[in-house]
């Protein structure tokens, strides 16, 4: 038997030299706007931060109402580093939230979602809603009194939907009220149902990527028209994966700096019987929707506002996801989703800000 | 049939005089609301029928013996509830109350002054007059009227004082329907001052732990001989305000101050007493300030608030000892509380050291990763320049 060095016997069975080929074949644009295109992988790289510490996290935690406080008090106590697990796991949640969002604007603002990218940004946004989807899931999951009330007033929402609405409401709670069968149900959609539609999700939103390259604005590519020398590429690997893992990298130590300088509390166990507490408000990313439905009539046009506003804002997501398709081609039609993305943006800010001040007791 | 009854109340007149005057449309509406007519009784079984249509009221003196004909009843009060009591007229006979009425002097508090003559409620009714929240206020309407008390040579401070107190702060401000009201002390029907030997067996009714050792002091035999109120004393009677741990000492405004000087053995056991107790105080102090500090650094410190629980525990107990008015027992405790307040602190230290641990740790880890990001960038900046190809 002849000896074979390790990396042809690896090769041989692994075509690694393929990829890394195809890699330094593939070219990135790179334009006024490029650094845009970081926020995608910096959300990929909150995703993968999110499955490691999540799963840290799942050695220890015991998903039932009489023990998944103390679990957690355990972690953050006991466990070696289980604070900084923790903490990690939640500031690269808000993170991946606030990147998922930017690089959707972003590409929004940019008009990637044209030809032929529609699945690529129809699986974006359905990544963006599946990460807000994670955040609500996992918010109970420390079961103190903040996260008890805010699901509470949370799944409440729903049942403003005629017909399905108690059902949709029966259905997260796994009952009546929030109990231990929501936060059992929560932590099963949390741990296992999020994450296999969003890893499935993710490897089709990457295949898209690959499969039909970097998008170029507009703008860009009416100047190349005149003159292709005008738009320079770089080889992805290794100028755009380094410069990928620079903003990891730089996104790894800001995160390392809030976790340790502002760890998250676990705040009071939640007593289901007690009056709730003053101050309760959902997760900064969905405050906006929470002020919009404080400030909604009773009834607008004879009709339930709460209902209204729940219409509006599932009309908005629905319109976000449609938007390849809903938005037209012209110039004149790519002013307006600019401007429309601008005044939801600042709808957003201005709603959230808003809340932030008018919630200080 | 209850129809009926309305309609003869209805037409009820009042001969009353006083505040138990109410005219016949009042009185027929308090009664809709009155345990009596819920149970089926009419005007008549209190009420006398001077001519068709019209009742008369009876005389203040016969009001308690009236109500003592069903109230003292057992076999018949029995068929309403099984449990109730019917020994308040044999209790109101015994009180200020009963004794002057019985002299004839009707210028006293008889069942319907209390309960009202019409519209009575259960006591456990919060509408109720004598419910705990509302019973001081009712006790009140006499006994806070200066000029109605000082006609039978009564001081008419006792409510407000007891406004002040501690028990009116539980009651009020907490909602503890357990904290003392005047008839927790004085009794509700057979109502009349305790006696100077009796005091301490009131106040034991709930402060039993202070009641025990204080009996097995040497300053029961004492206070007996001398004729003091034993609780009275140091607490007072109806201005009964939070003890402080000031209040132990020889100096001015102290209270053991009005039989102790400093020079006598006995000022000395206060004066160890007070240092027990004060040390045992900052050691709570600085142990919960410094559980606050490392809270509020984002540490958590649960192990240590329960320490502190415990230290807080022994503090309280402490302070019971005072009234055995002996030094070893009460150091021992508050030493104890010590220990356990010192081991709050060391959690609070404990944290507090981690939280350094914490920030040197990302403080170097953050020079690492700088020094990567350096690397990093010095490693971009030396890739081959950037094409000008336009994408495929």
């Amino acid at each position: 038997m002849t000896r074979m060095p390790l990396r042809s016997w690896l090769e041989e069975r692994l075509p690694v030299a393929d990829v890394i080929a195809t890699l330094r074949h593939k070219r990135v644009p790179h334009h006024r706007y490029s650094a845009w295109y970081y926020f995608g992988g910096v959300t990929l790289f909150l995703f993968g931060v999110q499955v490691g510490t999540g799963a840290l996290l799942l050695l220890y935690y015991r998903p039932a109402a009489t023990e998944a406080y103390e679990s957690v008090q355990f972690i953050v106590t006991r466990v070696p580093f289980g604070w900084l697990v923790r903490s990690i796991h939640a500031w690269s949640a808000n993170l991946m939230v606030a990147s998922a969002f930017a690089h959707l604007f972003s590409v929004l603002f940019l008009h990637a979602y044209r030809r032929p990218r529609e699945l690529t940004w129809m699986s974006g946004v359905v990544l963006l809603f599946l990460t807000l989807a994670f955040g609500f899931t996992g918010y109970l999951l420390p079961w103190n009194d903040v996260s008890f009330f805010a699901t509470r007033v949370g799944t409440d929402i729903a049942a403003t939907l005629p017909l399905i609405g108690n059902g949709i409401v029966r259905f997260l709670r796994g009952g009546n009220d929030v109990s231990g069968a929501t936060l059992t149900r929560l932590f099963g959609f949390h741990v296992a149902i999020l994450p296999s539609i969003a890893t499935a999700l993710v490897g089709l939103h990457l295949f898209l990527v690959q499969r039909h390259g970097m998008s170029v604005p507009p703008s860009v590519e009416r100047r190349a028209a005149g003159d292709p020398a005008a738009v320079r590429s770089m080889p992805f690997l290794p100028h755009f994966l380094l410069r990928d893992l620079f903003a990891w990298t730089a996104v790894l130590a800001v995160l390392a700096a809030l976790s340790t300088a502002y760890p998250t509390e676990l705040g009071t166990k939640a007593d289901p019987f007690a009056p709730a507490p003053a101050g309760i408000r959902p997760e900064w990313y969905f405050l906006w929707a929470f002020e919009v439905l404080k400030h909604v009539p009773a009834s607008v046009g004879g009709v339930n506002g709460e209902f209204v506003a729940v219409v509006a804002i599932g009309a908005g997501a629905a319109g976000a996801l449609m938007l390849p398709f809903v938005a037209g081609h012209t110039v004149r039609a790519r002013r307006v989703v600019v401007w429309a993305g601008l005044a939801a943006l600042v709808f957003m800010c201005v709603m959230t800000g808003l809340a932030l001040t008018s919630a200080v007791p | 049939m209850r129809g009926l009854n309305y309609a003869a109340a209805v037409m009820f007149v009042c001969l009353a005089s006083g505040a138990q005057a109410q005219t016949a449309g009042g009185a027929a509406d308090a009664f809709r609301n009155d345990v009596h007519a819920a149970a089926g009784l009419t005007c008549a079984a209190c009420h006398r029928s001077g001519s068709p249509g019209t009742y008369e009221a009876p005389p203040r003196t016969a009001i308690a013996p009236l109500c003592a004909t069903c109230h003292g009843d057992a076999a018949y009060m029995r068929k309403f509830d099984p449990q109730v009591r019917v020994d308040q007229y044999l209790q109101y006979q015994t009180s200020a109350h009963g004794r002057r009425m019985a002299t004839g002097d009707d210028r006293t508090a008889t069942c319907t002054d209390c309960h009202r003559a019409h519209g009575v409620t259960r006591v456990a009714d919060a509408r109720s007059p004598v419910a705990p929240l509302n019973v001081t206020a009712t006790c009140s309407r006499c006994h806070g009227d200066a000029a109605r008390m000082a006609a039978s040579g009564h001081d008419a401070s006792p409510p407000a004082d007891w406004a002040a107190s501690v028990h009116a702060a539980a009651l009020l401000k907490r909602g503890d329907t357990s904290a003392p009201t005047c008839i927790g002390c004085h009794g509700s029907h057979g109502a009349t001052p305790p006696g100077v030997t009796a005091v301490a067996n009131i106040c034991a009714q709930c402060h039993q732990r202070e009641a025990e050792l204080f009996r097995a002091s040497p300053k029961k035999d004492i206070f007996e001989a001398i004729g003091q109120a034993e609780c009275l004393v140091c607490h007072s009677n109806h201005r009964i305000e939070s003890p402080a741990d000031a209040w132990i000492g020889v100096q001015e405004g102290a209270v053991c101050s009005q039989c102790h000087d400093a020079s006598s053995d006995s000022g000395k056991a206060i004066l160890g007493i007070r240092e027990a107790l004060d040390r045992l105080s900052t050691a709570v102090s600085d142990a919960d300030a410094r559980l606050n500090r490392a809270e509020r650094s984002g540490m958590p410190v649960d192990e240590g608030w329960l320490m502190l629980q415990e230290s807080r525990q022994h503090q309280v107990q402490s302070r019971a000892l005072i009234h055995g008015f002996a030094v070893a027992p009460l150091a021992k405790t508050a030493t104890e509380g010590r220990t356990a307040a010192r081991r709050a602190h060391d959690v609070g230290d404990a944290a507090m050291e981690e939280l350094q641990v914490r920030r040197r740790g990302l403080a170097v880890a953050t020079l690492l990763v700088l020094a990567f990001l350096v690397t990093l960038w010095t490693k971009i900046r030396r890739l081959p320049s950037i094409t000008e190809n336009p994408p495929a």
